[in-house]
């Protein structure tokens, strides 16, 4: 039993015990892309912390027999549950795994009470047909072992959001079998961060990548709350076929004030001005070229930009996922097979229409 | 100017040129000319500015070249090859520019008809290429080689020869055979242009067809992937820049003969120096024997006479060679590396093969690839036997006409000769041979020739400073005919383009976006240099934006030291978008209006992912 493992040394078998999200972190560490340190908080923290403790029995007492539609219910057994979680103490076994985990990581970057994001990655959770995407939380610039702890304990309780029942409910997935695992991952003090696609969306063109990005943390452009700025870039010749340049008022930074993370205005001058220098587009492609290679699917992935370091050393991959939508099409040749002679002679009957 | 409504150009027998052009018609056959006669079908057919064949105000013989290609390349497309829904291209001349005009589809019972001759003729091309181009190659040489040798006197002899009286009499002298070489001269060039043609429609169409292919398994595929996907590297339109690395390296390889080429001597000079020397000669020998053909160049596209050929410009070879001998003495390399290109164009395909995701699919784009790699030499290859080999020879061949009708007093200048068209010298052939046949002091209309270049050089002068329309008569609402689409590019973007571009020119405002064909991706900003002419280039400095009508492989040696390059003339298979994307230069071809708004010193940005140049500063 291992309460906790390096990323290092988990991959997509791992999935079990670690999520999807972690799983492919590791993934992408054993094909040689840069990914902050970090590690996993395995499903066997989560189990044993509702066995051991108890609560188990309670928490699915609680779910038993509740109707998705009737919120009030739903809320209260959300409520209930959530409090159960918080308020039990955890084994000191997985305590001092985390700790010591997250002092190893604090080491090896050379910072004490090094800033990480702490985010759920459950079992079931980003599988291209089953789709939880941001059903659990993210918290973001968490220091110290003790807001870690508090931090994975939110992660556990994330799993009981009136939102995450309602869906297992109506969904037919059974609570007892979604387990939840927590990755902590050194932040990346970026200065640009975004998502990329291995294809382009707008037409599923599978020679493009699409790249969008702004200023600060990757969470206004995963949330839509920032218009990003946005190249379309060829595969194979490495040439933009669009580049969008957009105004970016806000972005998310360290909140020195409060800790954690808060959205902020942009200063004015750099609000026009494209986020992404050339060879880091290109450094981009390279690596989402790489992944989609290693998954031998489309893909979706967040990457970042960390200020504190030199390219090509400063891009980082903070996940990926497969892409969902066009490789849920039905794939059909485009073409179909056709010799020479009979593609030639449909050109020449071709005429073109003019609008003018 | 006429006025006309939005949505259409100006009816073609409506427009009216500047005053100060009038008589330009004279300069150019009736059948060039728009007529009441024909007036009913002139103006339902669109027409367009002939900018990639005609840049300027046409000289009138070298309007030979354009009525050669209006019959062949029609002619392949209606009547040879019968691409089913495809018509030929007609012509048009308007103060001194030509216009010209894809003709809509025949009806539907000939294309039919046409369908059944394409599919018989066209594929066994396709199998047969291989072996068809070398026919070509040597029959076009062979024709090359007979124009050359056509015997032109220079002078009509006092008296004609005895050993042609006695003792077996010819029975047909020098006036036959002025007459007659000149139009012997005019039939090859004819013939010469039928064989330009002879496989041309079907690469274009071949290179349409892999375009759509590959825009429908990738959508977003830029035009300059496909044209590197399909362009070769060991092509003869680069034979004449890998001729010039091949003399410098030589001319490295003996101190004495760099020496006295990197030296700032006239030609003559360098020459006579290099005869002084063993190795020198050696090295005079080698560029003599290269010469023919490899520097029967033009230094322009070879559409114009006074374009000139490297042959009648050495300074031009002999200024490349000595920048390359400069170049190889501090250690660079100068060639490009026909290798690396050729296995990059292979990576590319295979990129793009390797993200297909269907077996049928990639079968379809492996068949689509072959067929458009079996011909597409040919486009490569005949440009330099066709517009740039056979035109220098014939340039030539055409001055010794001119030469004869200095002498014979008919003309001043020996360039004199292309103020007329090739219906009208004949006649003055004939006038000449007359007085020289009549006696002793006959007296010739020389004068009445020599006003007529005089009134023909002001016109030609005066069209230069006037700037067209872009297009005459009502937009097609279908387009068939592969050369306009891909050689002009006519689309309904372009044409709308064209409709805002008249507005604009109406407001008079000085624009400062540029539009283009995107053919060589990347941004680069810097001060623009606009070259006219190839004998400017010495004012172009290092880190500087070539702007120029077109560029051709006489112009090679320039790529390395630009930014970027701009032209007004040459789509995505032109001499500079294809050289711009080997050295990874950004490029906007294609642009119509580039050396006319664009000055030199103005800072431009010139995108080509987009096919934009931006003036950013106006010089002071």
């Amino acid at each position: 039993m291992c309460y906790v493992l390096d990323f290092g040394i988990i991959d997509k078998h791992s999935i079990d015990t670690v999520g999807g999200k972690n799983a492919s972190l590791g993934e992408m560490i054993k094909a040689g892309i840069r990914v902050p340190p970090g590690f996993a908080v395995t499903t066997d923290s989560y189990k044993d912390f509702i066995s051991d403790t108890g609560i188990k029995e309670e928490i699915y007492r609680i779910l038993c027999g509740l109707n998705p539609e009737d919120t009030a219910a739903l809320n209260n057994a959300a409520d209930e549950v959530q409090t159960l979680i918080k308020k039990t103490p955890i084994s000191s076994g997985i305590q001092e795994a985390i700790t010591a985990n997250y002092a190893q990581i604090c080491d090896s970057c050379g910072v004490a009470d090094l800033p990480v994001a702490v985010r759920s990655s459950a079992t079931a959770e980003d599988l291209p047909t089953a789709s939880f995407a941001g059903q659990q939380d993210t918290y973001l610039w968490i220091q110290g072992s003790a807001q870690v702890i508090e931090s994975v304990r939110k992660c556990w309780a994330s799993l009981f959001t009136p939102r995450a029942i309602a869906y297992r409910l109506k969904n037919k997935f059974s609570h007892e079998k979604v387990w939840i695992s927590v990755g902590v991952q050194k932040m990346v003090n970026s200065k640009t961060a975004g998502v990329m696609f291995t294809l382009n969306p707008t037409n599923g063109d599978l020679s493009k990548v699409l790249i969008e990005g702004s200023w600060g943390l990757g969470e206004t452009v995963v949330s839509g709350s920032v218009n990003p700025d946005k190249f379309v870039i060829d595969k194979v010749l490495m040439e933009a076929s669009e580049k969008t340049i957009s105004t970016k008022h806000i972005e998310c930074v360290y909140d020195p004030v409060n800790g954690g993370v808060i959205n902020s205005d942009v200063d004015p001058d750099m609000q026009c001005i494209c986020c992404l220098a050339g060879e880091e587009i290109n450094e981009l492609v390279r690596i989402a070229k790489i992944i989609e290679k290693h998954y031998g699917r489309p893909m979706d992935i967040e990457w970042a930009i960390d200020k504190d370091f030199a390219f090509p050393e400063n891009i980082f991959i903070v996940q990926a996922r497969p892409e969902t939508v066009w490789s849920r099409r039905e794939k059909k040749p485009l073409l179909g097979a056709k010799s020479g002679y009979q593609l030639l002679m449909e050109q020449a009957m071709k005429v073109i229409k003019v609008e003018a | 100017m006429t006025k006309q409504t939005a949505g259409r150009f100006p009816d073609p027998h409506d427009y009216k040129v500047p005053p100060e052009l009038d008589g330009w018609e004279e300069m150019y056959p009736s059948h060039h000319l728009f007529s009441e006669d024909r007036s009913e079908w002139e103006k339902q057919q669109f027409w367009y500015l002939d900018k990639i064949h005609a840049p300027e105000p046409m000289p009138p013989l070298d309007l030979l070249f354009q009525e050669a290609w209006q019959i062949s390349l029609s002619q392949y497309t209606t009547r040879v090859f019968c691409i089913p829904p495809a018509q030929g291209i007609a012509q048009r001349m308007v103060g001194c520019y030509m216009y010209i005009c894809a003709i809509a589809p025949p009806p539907d019972a000939i294309i039919g008809e046409k369908a059944g001759h394409f599919q018989k003729r066209v594929f066994y091309v396709f199998d047969h290429y291989q072996e068809l181009w070398d026919k070509w190659l040597t029959k076009f040489n062979a024709l090359g080689e007979e124009m050359k040798n056509l015997n032109v006197p220079s002078q009509l002899p006092k008296y004609v020869p005895d050993e042609e009286v006695l003792p077996a009499p010819t029975g047909c002298y020098v006036s036959y055979d002025v007459i007659s070489s000149f139009d012997k001269l005019v039939n090859m060039m004819f013939k010469g242009w039928q064989y330009h043609f002879e496989m041309l429609n079907l690469t274009y169409l071949a290179y349409l067809m892999f375009g759509d292919v590959t825009r429908k398994l990738f959508p977003g595929i830029s035009e300059s992937a496909i044209g590197k996907m399909v362009a070769g590297a060991y092509v003869s339109m680069f034979r004449p820049e890998e001729e010039l690395c091949r003399l410098a390296r030589l001319a490295v390889a003996s101190r004495d003969v760099a020496k006295v080429l990197k030296s700032d001597k006239s030609v003559d000079a360098k020459k006579a120096e290099l005869e002084k020397i063993p190795d020198g000669r050696q090295w005079l020998k080698e560029y003599t024997k290269t010469q023919d053909p490899w520097f029967f160049v033009s230094n322009g596209s070879g559409w114009l006479h006074h374009e000139g050929s490297w042959i009648d410009t050495p300074d031009i070879p002999y200024g490349y060679i000595k920048s390359y001998v400069e170049r190889l003495e501090k250690g660079e390399t100068i060639e490009r590396n026909l290798d690396k290109i050729d296995q990059e164009r292979d990576r590319i395909v295979a990129e793009y093969r390797g993200l297909i995701k269907s077996d049928e699919d990639r079968q379809s784009f492996d068949n689509a690839f072959n067929t458009v790699r079996t011909i597409y030499r040919y486009a490569e290859d005949h440009l330099f036997w066709v517009e740039h080999w056979f035109h220098t020879i014939w340039f030539s061949k055409v001055r010794q006409f001119g030469q004869l009708l200095v002498n014979g007093n008919m003309l001043k200048q020996v360039d004199d000769i292309f103020m007329f068209n090739r219906y009208e010298i004949p006649q003055m052939l004939t006038e000449l041979v007359t007085s020289w046949a009549l006696g002793v002091d006959i007296p010739t209309r020389g004068s009445y020739y020599k006003a007529k270049v005089s009134k023909r050089r002001k016109i030609l002068a005066i069209a230069q400073e006037w700037a067209p329309t872009p297009a005459l008569g009502i937009p097609p609402a279908e387009i068939a005919e592969p050369f306009t689409i891909m050689l002009w590019g006519v689309t309904t973007d372009r044409v709308k383009e064209w409709l805002s571009g008249i507005d604009a020119a109406a407001s008079d405002t000085a624009a400062s976006v540029v539009k283009g064909f995107a053919s060589s991706a990347g941004v680069a900003e810097g001060p623009a240099r606009v070259l006219k002419r190839l004998k400017d280039i010495v004012d172009l400095q290092p880190g500087e934006v070539l702007v120029c009508p077109s560029t051709n492989p006489s112009w090679a040696p320039v790529f390395t030291k630009i930014k970027a390059t701009v032209t007004d003339i040459g789509g995505l298979t032109s001499h500079a978008a294809i050289v711009c994307r080997e050295y990874g230069v950004p490029a906007v071809t294609g642009c119509g209006i580039a050396t006319t708004t664009i000055k030199s010193g103005d800072i431009v940005r010139v995108d080509g992912d987009t096919g934009t140049v931006t003036i950013v500063k106006r010089a002071a």
